[in-house]
């Protein structure tokens, strides 16, 4: 089977920390609350952590674009300069009217995961899975800003996006983790992988974005999937 | 105060989330004793460790918990809960160690091998320790052999494995085959964010938690 994808263009971002804000519904969520459940306390609480967290952020993200990605029907893969992707269905759907795709790579750092840590440490639990929450917020805010980005670039082009897809999300597997990571090439925003495919910093983002004439962000279809506890669902419930 | 005085008062301050004096919560106990400065004034005046453990304590935690299970309360009112009753339990842990008061049993908790995410597993240690167990917290990134030799040295200790990826998820399955070889009584308890029932049953575990309350539940369950 030929394959002729090729590495188009690529870069890497490093936006200033003040552009990002925390979603605090999103906190709220994943302290197992609806907004109008917080009390004052635990606002002011939440708001206090988000301004301690705001300096650690260390925002990186790099993405490259491939050419002609070919996609392959029988087995929902999609093959990448001799790389195949096993996205599962529900991502090669989305994606199968892709004339190039983006793979992204977006990080917060590690700063914000150790003050977690070191909160939990000291027996601040709460205030540790605040600032937990605040790390994956502001890690889900730095992606954004390079979809955006991706978008731009698109739309130059005169050309649409796709939603974002990472492994481990819609039935792609997160083990794919490490194909995605070959091909992202020098675009990794300094994150490594561990051989069971978590990303250091664990605040991170990986992932592809299609690029194409009839493509469009749409809303999470999370029916379809098992992961209740996913970003995604979180947002698209909001 | 009297000893009644004393156990409802440190009873209101773990159920409401009083840790000590100077802690600024909850807004309309601000200035007063918490759990940490009341539990020690109740020893000093020789009310027994095992009565503040049991009637106040653990009776707290309980309504705490089904408050929780009500939706009446959430995740961090239940995390101040459990702090409050950690200050207060630091002044009865001398009486841990010399027997004088037996803890509900022993829990063994660690995430699965792969994984080092601990944040899901830190809260259920602290809910259940909180709850009235000894906590044998091993850590992430635990092999087998580490739950194995844990076991080996608590024997009585039900066992908690903890996972957020579905890669690492896939090694709770091994690490519980393993342990179910050597110790088939022992019972093992399984959560995390893509765990579920199906996962549960498929990996041979007897327990999924879907939160720390469910946890506590189920320790409790096996003890009851």
């Amino acid at each position: 089977m030929s394959d002729y994808s090729i590495q188009n263009e690529g870069g890497t971002l490093f936006p200033d920390n003040d552009i990002f804000h925390a979603d605090i519904d999103y906190i709220l969520r994943g302290l197992g609350m609806q907004p109008g459940d917080a009390d004052e306390y635990l606002l002011s609480l939440i708001a206090s952590l988000i301004a301690d967290c705001k300096p650690m952020i260390e925002a990186r993200a790099a993405f490259i674009v491939y050419n002609s990605p070919q996609f392959n029907p029988e087995d929902n893969t999609i093959t990448l300069c001799s790389t195949v992707l096993n996205v599962g269905k529900v991502v090669w759907q989305s994606l199968k009217h892709s004339s190039e795709l983006a793979l992204f790579s977006a990080t917060c750092g590690d700063k914000i995961e150790k003050y977690s840590k070191q909160l939990m440490k000291q027996g601040q639990a709460l205030e540790g899975l605040i600032t937990d929450l605040i790390g994956s917020t502001m890690t889900e805010a730095i992606v954004d800003y390079l979809h955006d980005h991706i978008k731009n670039i698109a739309f130059m082009k005169g050309i649409e996006v796709s939603n974002r897809y990472s492994p481990g999300y819609c039935n792609w597997n997160v083990s794919d983790q490490h194909k995605l990571f070959s091909l992202l090439k020098n675009y990794t925003s300094g994150i490594s992988l561990t051989d069971s495919s978590l990303m250091l910093p664990v605040k991170s983002v990986s992932g592809i974005i299609g690029l194409g004439e009839n493509l469009k962000c749409i809303a999470y279809k999370c029916n379809i999937c098992s992961d209740k506890n996913c970003i995604m669902r979180i947002h698209s419930t909001l | 105060m009297n000893k009644e005085e004393f156990l409802v008062q440190i009873s209101e301050c773990v159920e409401l989330g009083k840790v000590n004096k100077a802690a600024p919560f909850p807004p309309a106990m601000k200035g007063m004793d918490g759990a940490d400065e009341l539990t020690q004034q109740a020893l000093n005046a020789g009310i027994e460790p095992e009565t503040i453990l049991n009637s106040a304590l653990i009776a707290a935690m309980e309504r705490v918990g089904e408050k929780f299970s009500q939706k009446k309360i959430f995740v961090p009112q239940m995390l101040i809960s459990a702090k409050a009753m950690n200050a207060a339990m630091e002044h009865l842990k001398p009486f841990f160690q010399s027997g004088q008061v037996q803890r509900k049993g022993k829990f063994i908790i660690g995430t699965v091998s792969g994984d080092l995410h601990d944040i899901g597993k830190n809260l259920v240690a602290m809910i259940v320790e909180g709850a009235g167990w000894e906590v044998i917290d091993l850590g992430v990134d635990v092999k087998a052999d580490k739950f194995l030799h844990a076991i080996a040295q608590h024997p009585n200790a039900i066992v908690g494995l903890s996972a957020l990826l579905t890669t690492t998820m896939t090694n709770m399955k091994s690490i519980a085959a393993e342990i179910k070889k050597a110790y088939p009584l022992v019972k093992i308890m399984i959560g995390g964010a893509p765990v579920t029932e199906d996962f549960r049953i498929e990996i041979g575990a007897d327990h999924f938690s879907r939160d720390p309350q469910s946890a506590v539940s189920y320790l409790n369950s096996l003890i009851a």
